[in-house]
């Protein structure tokens, strides 16, 4: 037996305090109706009549104000709930008796279905029960045949427990403040593993992790994005600590809550002929460590703009897919390779350009002199004018040219538009 | 002594020095295939080796490094690029088949200790399909004060592993320690046309292997303009 509760216009968690004090397997279908299993409380509270009158006199106590009703099915229990006021009992066998007056319209919202079966004059559950089933099937799909079991109030389905949200945060308050990292990273380390814990017993895995502490005179806050969805603590810990020894807490602890954001955690089908990747959470890790020595900003993956700004580009986080396949995946047997590749000629880029002085002879440069670059040019082209981006910052103008010195090197080098001057760009190699 | 000598051929265990090298090629269907220098490479780049590359300005040098890349994105490979000067140019090597986002790039702020210890902590990582350790550029005094310790660490790093790292420098730096060593020079620049509209075509270059160069001699390498 299933009891629903339906209270429009109350608090949705008064109703479900109410619901969980007879049950702890609740199915909360809307924010004004649960649902509960009566079975286990039979032993307990008696027949379904005391177990009625005994949710009634705790909503009377709570002044909650519901529609209840017991019926074999959570469907039946909740059309009746939702459509008779006070308390309903359908005893089993009778639910299609009860449904019968309830109008086509509460059953469903499907605006097709209800058209055509209004256009067939069924206007209630009692005209739908009553038709066949094959016959419903035929003309209305598995919809309809869905339809005639609930109108029947034999439908029977286990209930959709909502799962209990967990808290993935703590709070520690130390007795006294803490000022070197390691004692804080020993805290830190049972903190993370409890959540850790709880993450992989409900499947979940963070993607972010965010710490705040108080300090004695100020606060103190990050948040860590993890590439890819974590659940192991020492991981974590390693890259909070890494995080920390950058950027260091100024003062003492006296208190500090690590909160992660949970999410779905990775799932990876892997290949036996699939190339060899970095293990994500190692991967994260030596990042982390390469970040610290030469900064976030100088690791990552190049990503081209879409301009023809010359060496326009920008270090985005490294999006290669990690568990995704490459488009060109190798079959087992290697492919013949192709021997006509040409190699491309690569250039190598000064940044920043390298500021030079070139002396023209007929508006072509002839000698060039730089840091780390000098010679007559032996032979140019150009020049190549390129200019955009007038309407921002980013604007550029230059004249390229192409030009072979007698040290030996092949460069690119180029005059600005706006001051004139030169500059040796990079160097083919 | 002599009882050994004479048991030696016969064990099946036991190989000559000569036959070693060979146990090396067997290995070639693991092999990183670089098709433009499969004269140079028959069997393509032994997985878990250090290659490098040396050369002066306009040599090649960077290109074959380029080209290996391009090779290795293709397949799948995840590739890492230590960058010394911060000199690796995105556009060029896109055009040169570099699969972008399957590449990490380290720009290491023109600080060699950055570059090696960070060329350590990803080879040590493992899993990239070839680490590029780019020195062009830099000065030999700097580059001399690099223990040669180090490139033997490098070494029992990727051994076994199917990392490949690739050294682009303008003097071999890992000597013993590398497997295979290119040496790239500069033969001829090729342009097209004449002057006012001439353009750049390419350059025609040479490379040999400093290794094994009775077995795979000086080839000519064309390099254009992608």
């Amino acid at each position: 037996m299933y009891a629903c509760l339906y209270a429009p216009g109350s608090s949705p968690a008064a109703l479900l305090d109410l619901a969980l004090e007879f049950s702890p397997y609740v199915e909360q279908s809307s924010g004004d109706t649960v649902i509960f299993c009566l079975d286990p409380l039979r032993k307990l509270l008696g027949s379904p009549y005391q177990i009625a009158s005994e949710i009634s006199r705790l909503g009377y106590e709570r002044s909650l104000q519901a529609n209840l009703a017991i019926a074999s099915n959570p469907d039946t229990a909740i059309l009746l709930a939702r459509h008779t006021k006070g308390v309903t009992l359908i005893p089993p066998g009778e639910e299609q008796r009860k449904l019968a007056p309830l109008s086509l319209a509460e059953l469903t919202t499907d605006q097709a279905i209800l058209d055509l079966l209004l256009r067939w004059g069924v206007k209630s559950c009692e005209d739908l029960a009553v038709l066949p089933e094959a016959g419903v099937a035929e003309r209305l799909g598995p919809g309809g045949v869905y339809l005639r079991n609930l109108s029947l109030g034999v439908l029977h389905r286990p209930l959709r427990i909502s799962a209990e949200t967990s808290n993935y945060e703590r709070r520690v308050v130390l007795e006294h403040p803490i000022v070197l990292l390691e004692p804080l990273l020993f805290l830190f380390s049972s903190a993370l593993a409890e959540i850790c814990s709880l993450l992989r017993s409900q499947s979940r895995a963070a993607r972010q992790l965010a710490i705040s502490m108080d300090l004695r005179q100020s606060a103190y806050q990050a948040v860590l994005e993890f590439p890819v969805p974590l659940t192991d603590h020492r991981t974590m810990l390693k890259l909070l600590q890494l995080h920390l020894e950058r950027h260091p807490p100024k003062g003492e602890v006296v208190a500090f809550q690590l909160r992660v954001e949970p999410v779905e955690p990775r799932r990876v089908q892997s290949g036996l002929f699939l190339p060899a990747t970095p293990l994500p959470d190692k991967l994260q890790i030596t990042l982390a460590r390469i970040a610290g020595m030469v900064g976030d900003e100088n690791v990552g993956s190049p990503q081209r703009l879409n301009t023809h700004r010359p060496d326009a580009f920008r270090m985005a986080g490294l999006n290669f897919q990690l568990e995704s396949q490459p488009e060109d995946v190798p079959p087992p047997v290697p492919p013949p390779v192709p021997h006509g590749e040409m190699l491309r000629l690569a250039i190598r880029i000064f940044r920043p350009a390298l500021e030079a002085r070139v002396r023209l002879v007929e508006l072509a440069p002839k000698d060039v002199l730089a840091t780390g670059v000098k010679g007559a040019v032996m032979r140019s082209a150009g020049p190549w004018k390129t200019s955009g981006e007038w309407w921002a910052d980013t604007a550029w103008s230059r004249d390229e040219w192409d030009v072979a010195l007698d040290d030996g090197g092949l460069y690119r080098i180029y005059q600005e538009g706006q001051t004139r001057d030169w500059f040796v760009h990079g160097v083919y190699d | 002594m002599a009882n050994l000598s004479y048991a030696v051929p016969c064990d099946p265990r036991w190989k000559r020095a000569i036959e070693l090298p060979q146990r090396a090629e067997e290995k070639s269907s693991n092999s990183l295939q670089i098709p433009a220098l499969n004269h140079l490479l028959i069997n393509g780049l032994t997985r878990g080796s250090l290659v490098e590359t040396s050369g002066a300005r306009s040599s090649g040098k960077t290109s074959i490094c380029v080209h290996i890349l391009a090779q290795a994105t293709k397949r799948g490979e995840v590739c890492a690029i230590v960058d010394l000067h911060n000199s690796f140019h995105p556009d060029s090597a896109a055009a040169s088949g570099v699969h972008l986002d399957r590449v990490l790039w380290v720009r290491c702020k023109c600080n060699p200790e950055y570059t090696m210890r960070a060329a350590d902590l990803l080879l040590h990582a493992g899993g990239f399909g070839v680490v590029l350790l780019d020195l062009s550029e830099a000065q030999a005094g700097i580059l001399n004060r690099i223990p040669p310790s180090y490139w033997y660490r490098f070494q029992r790093a990727i051994q076994n592993t199917p990392t490949i790292l690739l050294i682009c420098a303008d003097a071999p730096q890992a000597k013993a320690a590398s497997r295979y060593s290119f040496e790239c020079q500069a033969k001829a620049f090729c342009w097209l046309g004449e002057r006012p509209f001439a353009r750049l075509r390419g350059i025609t270059a040479t490379a040999k292997q400093r290794k094994l160069t009775a077995i795979c001699p000086e080839m000519p390498l064309q390099i254009t303009v992608a």
